[in-house]
């Protein structure tokens, strides 16, 4: 077996096997079940239409997807340091590259899981609904980059930081600051200052996209710029991560 | 030769942990690597491990044939680092299994290895049940598993009960004196290394001090050394050119007495009488590892210093 293979196997049984591993995937449930329950709520009174639905739970999953992908990353290296597990790890017959290979696929697969884990949550909320297959397919082409680009961000920010809390509070900051144009509300957002955060940050290129797509039905030709901003962001944290990595803190 | 370190440094965070530390180790011998806390132990392992690089200086391993940061160099060497972590949720056996796969495979048994190191008994339990020196044993499993050549071991026996040490010691010999494997050994227990190690290097901030065999270490102070009890201490002492005053502590000081110029013990104790010195007793003292690792990492002013202040 491989080392990538080795190392992303553990990473597997990290998520399956471990209780902490569990309790983030059942956290996670948790986050959707709270949320589908309001949203058709809401929709049952119409307060919301299906599509408006949809789209509010596709971007419950790229939040929830990366928030916790920002807590997996963060215990990437910073964790195994911090349980002496990092040095054996480094004085391995394995090469850095390999070692973030076997972490990078191994954050992978936990969105995986996680996307699995939404789509009968997207079901509950859309059936009958004429956009939901549109949800499923662009919560993988638009939220997979966005959740996987901050989780190799906070393995950047773990393979450096001298702790485990560290890598987290920097990777929950970056992750709030992303989300703030959400936050702010839609009279900002039109600002200019709105309009240019809006344009580099990718958690609101994909939220656009799920908006343009689920409710205005626009198609994929037209959300060619924003999924470049997408992929850029993804490419970008992970030669970061990859950087970072060549030499981590290892005591 | 094993490892051949020479005149290595390192700066890191603008502080120069490593000044000029050096490290020779042949096939077969187990080397006590000793110093203070912070002199520079812990970060000459990294040097040597490849985890850092070092700014002066030059590492060759197994023969000049690696440096450190070869990976291919890694198949050989074995490591113990100084925290025993695992990933609690694996049985012993599965964890060693798994770690084997970056080495290709295992060179014994789980269950052989487990036994040599004295966990036959707990293969198959989650690592979370395992007490500190139960992990320091699969520690050292973890370290055998590919049967290397070196290893490096930081603290090994730190944790263990007396038997769980002696276990741990007749295991080292045996790897050291029938498979020839070299095992360098940081640690702070004089005791492990009086009992297992053949050669011994000091560090003392960041520099190495001393590097040399056991017995040539021990033995070369050859001349006797006594305490003596002052009754009376002289306001500006002097010392005939055959004692050297070594320490002082209240009124007990500790001389080495050179005899190799055909003076006797009793000349000496009439010369220092006659100096105007006083004391009543004189306790012969054996020198020990202990003694010449203070001496070596203890810096303190002379007596004559500390009278002239």
């Amino acid at each position: 077996m491989s080392p990538v293979s080795l190392i992303m196997r553990k990473e597997h049984s990290a998520l399956l096997q471990n209780q902490r591993g569990l309790a983030w995937l059942l956290a996670y449930t948790g986050i959707l079940s709270a949320f589908a329950l309001l949203l058709i709520s809401n929709r049952e009174l119409s307060l919301l239409d299906n599509a408006q639905v949809v789209y509010m739970m596709a971007g419950t999953v790229t939040a929830a997807g990366a928030l916790i992908a920002v807590v997996m990353g963060a215990d990437t290296y910073a964790g195994e340091r911090e349980r002496g597990t990092l040095v054996p790890l480094l004085t391995a017959p394995i090469t850095p590259t390999q070692l973030l290979a076997g972490k990078a696929i191994g954050l992978a697969s936990a969105w995986l899981a996680m996307y699995l884990l939404a789509l009968p949550y997207l079901w509950a909320v859309g059936a009958g609904g004429q956009n939901l297959a549109q949800a499923i397919a662009y919560l993988a082409l638009f939220g997979t980059p966005v959740v996987l680009g901050f989780g190799y961000l906070t393995m950047a920010l773990s393979a450096r930081s001298g702790s485990v809390l560290s890598a987290l509070l920097t990777g929950l900051i970056v992750l709030l600051f992303a989300a703030s144009p959400l936050l702010i509300g839609p009279g900002l957002r039109h600002s200019l200052i709105g309009k240019i955060i809006d344009s580099v940050n990718p958690f609101s290129g994909a939220l656009n996209t799920y908006d343009a797509v689920i409710i205005d039905s626009e198609p994929l030709s037209a959300q060619l710029s924003r999924l470049l901003l997408v992929l850029v962001w993804l490419g970008l944290t992970y030669i970061l991560a990859r950087l970072a990595s060549k030499q981590p803190a290892f005591q | 030769m094993l490892i051949d370190a020479n005149h290595l440094a390192l700066t890191l965070n603008n502080r120069e942990i490593l000044k000029d530390v050096s490290l020779h180790m042949e096939k077969g011998e187990i080397y006590g690597l000793l110093g203070p806390n912070g002199a520079g132990k812990s970060t000459t392992i990294a040097l040597l491990l490849g985890l850092y690089h070092p700014d002066r200086g030059e590492i060759a391993l197994m023969s000049n044939a690696f440096q450190p940061r070869q990976v291919a160099v890694r198949q050989r060497i074995g490591v113990m680092p100084e925290m025993a972590g695992f990933y609690p949720w694996m049985s012993a056996k599965n964890y060693l299994v798994w770690y084997a796969g970056f080495y290709g495979g295992m060179q014994s048994t789980p269950r052989q290895l487990l036994q040599r190191v004295g966990l036959e008994a707990a293969g198959d339990r989650a690592i979370s049940q395992f007490s500190r020196g139960m992990k320091q044993r699969l520690a050292l499993a973890r370290a055998l598993l590919h049967a290397p050549e070196l290893l490096i071991l930081d603290e090994p026996t730190n944790g263990l009960d007396p038997r769980g040490r002696r276990e741990i010691h007749d295991l080292l010999l045996e790897l050291a004196e029938q498979e020839a494997v070299g095992i360098l050994l940081s640690t702070h227990l004089l005791d492990d290394v009086e009992r297992l190690c053949t050669r011994i290097g000091i560090i003392d901030q960041g520099r190495t001090v001393l590097e040399d065999t056991l017995g040539r270490l021990l033995d070369s102070h050859t001349q006797p050394r006594f305490r003596l009890h002052m009754l009376h201490t002289p306001e500006n002492p002097t010392f005939p050119p055959t004692v050297r005053l070594l320490s002082w502590e209240e009124d007990w000081w500790t001389l080495e007495i050179n005899l190799s110029q055909g003076v006797t013990l009793d000349q000496v104790w009439q010369t220092l009488l006659q100096m105007g010195w006083h004391f009543d007793e004189i306790h012969a003292q054996r020198e020990t590892l202990e003694d010449r690792y203070l001496e070596l990492t203890l810096s303190k002013p002379t007596k004559s210093q500390e009278v002239a202040a």
